[in-house]
């Protein structure tokens, strides 16, 4: 039995460090996997995702009442601009979630005063236009997405034309 | 056996009880948070930077994707007014006054956060579509079958389910007391 001693303290000590890195990369691991369900449409493009149904639920807990926009961002050849176009009268936002899954921005209609707006994602360094409203991020993987709260699910065939001019892309021109 | 065995074995044990850990310790979910109201329970920091890794991780597992508590408050619901565990086979009256917040809803998942299909194809209420009696009350029945009459959220015959009442832009007075908000009630009336 002595000859046990040392391996299970051994065996204590990997499934102790094993819990924190599984822990610390959980949140990791589940950004990809959305970053893949989501991306379909392409990554740095906006995808009008159709509503969340028993059939189609990319993410856990999808809310049925919400039309989602997303757009899966790769910032390592430079940042992305996100246009968004509130819908007057409803709420809306935007949301941009960071790899590890964290939120690094948030912003609904109202306090866009129901006015689009721009904001570029762009990592630390990297130039980006002048003037522009910049959100600085640690890593080049993401998501925005952008909600749009329906009354009932047959509104989106009158509001679809309005969430589709809210888009996402690479910057281009940094003027 | 030799030396080297042991450890071999060990260090297999070891990673797959570490695993098991970390998986057991981040779920608990969105109820895992310190706020508890009636049945309901969610915790306010969600979706910030602040919360630690396994608040980060469960949240991850429970609501990837959720906005911070200043926009979006998630309330989980697991049992009724008596704490029983909500059970799909039975019948339940939803009801309150509207909620303090710029737009609600309460939606219907299975125990993994999942929509089932119902025949109704509807899995949530929400403040516009909840009619207001005399009193200024909404009332919703969740069961397997349709009623006669009534607001219905179809319920799944042999599964048990979990409801998320989602609160965008929450009152001031609410964000005050979140314990003590007034919250949709959740009662049991028969099987």
């Amino acid at each position: 039995m002595r000859n046990w001693l040392g391996p299970l303290a051994f065996g204590l000590i990997v499934a102790a460090a094993t819990a924190y890195v599984a822990i610390w990369a959980i949140p990791y691991a589940l950004m990809n996997v959305a970053i893949e369900r989501l991306g379909q449409g392409g990554v740095n493009t906006m995808s009008y995702g159709n509503l969340a149904t028993p059939q189609r639920q990319p993410v856990v807990r999808p809310s049925p009442d919400l039309a989602y926009s997303s757009c899966p961002y790769d910032l390592s050849d430079g940042p992305i601009a996100i246009d968004v176009a509130p819908v007057p009268g409803r709420y809306s936002s935007l949301s941009i979630f960071d790899a590890a899954t964290d939120v690094i921005f948030v912003r609904n209609d109202v306090e866009a005063g129901g006015k689009p707006f721009r904001i570029i994602v762009a990592r630390a360094g990297q130039a980006v236009p002048k003037g522009a409203e910049v959100v600085r991020t640690n890593q080049d993987h993401g998501i925005a997405l952008i909600r749009l709260l329906l009354k009932e699910p047959a509104e989106i065939g009158g509001l679809d034309a309005i969430r589709r001019q809210s888009s996402c892309g690479t910057v281009t021109k940094l003027k | 056996m030799k030396s080297w065995h042991r450890y071999a074995i060990t260090l297999v044990g070891g990673i797959a009880v570490g695993l098991g850990a970390a998986w057991a310790i981040t779920g608990g979910g969105l109820s895992g948070g310190a706020i508890v109201n009636g049945p309901w329970t969610t915790s306010l920091g969600f979706g910030t930077k602040a919360t630690d890794p396994v608040t980060r991780a469960a949240v991850a597992r429970a609501g990837l994707l959720a906005l911070p508590a200043k926009e979006t408050v998630y309330w989980s619901a697991k049992t009724d007014a008596a704490g029983a565990p909500l059970d799909g086979n039975c019948r339940y009256s939803l009801s309150g006054t509207p909620l303090d917040a710029r737009w609600w809803s309460v939606t219907i998942y299975d125990e993994a956060g999942y929509l089932v299909a119902n025949p109704a194809n509807s899995w949530s209420v929400n403040g516009a579509n909840v009619a207001l009696d005399a009193k200024g009350e909404w009332r919703v029945t969740i069961a397997p079958t349709r009623l006669a009459e009534g607001a219905w959220l179809p319920g799944t015959k042999g599964q048990p389910f979990h409801l998320t009442l989602r609160m965008y832009n929450p009152g001031k007075a609410f964000r005050a007391n979140p314990a003590k908000a007034v919250l949709p009630q959740i009662v049991k009336e028969g099987c």
